[in-house]
């Protein structure tokens, strides 16, 4: 497989991954935030059921503790894109693959050697 | 693994962003150095495609979920942990600024956590039980599953030094979780390595890639 149908096959591959995340991820929380609910008792560490309200209550709590309160509005908060649903969800994520391609092609064309 | 703001002070996560930077400019020098036009494309598909799977949430045990990381795979592919620092911090760039998954200001720490531990424990250990066991299919599996395992430790250090979690409840819960999330991360580094092998084996360079 020659370099362009190694980059062209590559993006295929990472675009189906992309648009296929939204249907077949899970919402459960990840690993760092299933052991900070554990630890501020919204969870416990080997059970699956999350209690909202003391989920709520431990992120305004981790934030006296560390007293970082800084907020950004990202453009697309949680892969999403207001109005859409899981569509808009993959064509977040579809985008984000490609811009991060776009990027590291660029990237890689100002470090890169020729030789 | 992706820390949000508010699990670290901002003194804290000043410092981790020093550290990121300095790993950060090793890894364009890395660019600079190592990173050859023909290398360009497989550099690129890395990152996207890791990017991509980052999103994919497989469900665990106790309520959990985890993704592949993707830093193991990027440091063995292209034969240096430096190159995992490049193609992770690019991918927690337009993740914490676009879709916020993982803070602004602790970005350094998850840079640090997933880029540098990742990276580094990914091509060390890969590169050690690949030159004893001379089979780079398991050894990437271990390798996954090792880098993910000791970000995670990392972090709950870190978290601990934040003040946000007990160290060894942290440490406890962080490695219950992450060691099954590790069989993800093992068993998709040891697939994408067979994947990438076969259709190009000349891109993986000895000793650190695959010797046939």
């Amino acid at each position: 497989m020659d370099n362009k149908n190694l980059l062209y096959f590559g993006v295929i591959i990472a675009l189906l991954i992309a648009v296929a995340a939204p249907f077949i991820a899970s919402s459960n929380p990840d690993g760092l935030e299933s052991a900070f609910f554990g630890i501020f008792g919204a969870k416990e560490i080997h059970g699956s059921e999350l209690d909202e309200d003391a989920a709520g209550a431990a992120e305004e709590q981790v934030q006296e503790i560390t007293g970082n309160s800084f907020s950004f509005g990202s453009p697309f908060p949680d892969y999403s894109i207001e109005g859409m649903e899981k569509a808009g969800e993959a064509l977040a994520i579809a985008i984000g693959t490609l811009l991060v391609l776009g990027i590291a092609l660029g990237l890689g064309r100002v470090f890169s050697r020729s030789d | 693994m992706h820390i949000p703001d508010a699990f670290i002070p901002l003194t804290q996560a000043a410092v981790y962003w020093v550290i990121a930077l300095v790993f950060i400019a090793l890894s364009l020098r890395w660019a600079r150095n190592e990173m050859r036009e023909e290398k360009v494309p497989l550099v690129a598909v890395l990152a996207a495609g890791i990017f991509a799977i980052q999103a994919v949430n497989v469900p665990i045990p106790w309520g959990t979920s985890g993704h592949m990381m993707g830093a193991a795979l990027a440091a063995i592919v292209l034969g240096s942990p430096f190159a995992a620092v490049f193609v992770l911090t690019l991918v927690l760039i337009v993740q914490g600024v676009l879709f916020g998954d993982g803070g602004i200001t602790v970005m350094g720490a998850n840079i640090i956590n997933m880029g540098v531990v990742g990276g580094f424990v990914g091509f060390y250990s890969y590169k050690g039980l690949n030159a004893a066991i001379k089979n780079p299919y398991p050894a990437a599996f271990i390798a996954g599953w090792l880098s993910l395992v000791v970000a995670a430790l990392v972090c709950a250090v870190e978290m601990a030094i934040a003040g946000t979690f007990p160290l060894e409840l942290g440490l406890l819960s962080m490695g219950l979780y992450h060691a099954v999330i590790g069989v993800i991360e093992g068993g998709i580094t040891a697939v994408a390595l067979y994947l990438i092998y076969t259709a190009r084996p000349d891109l993986l360079k000895s000793p650190a890639g695959v010797t046939a």
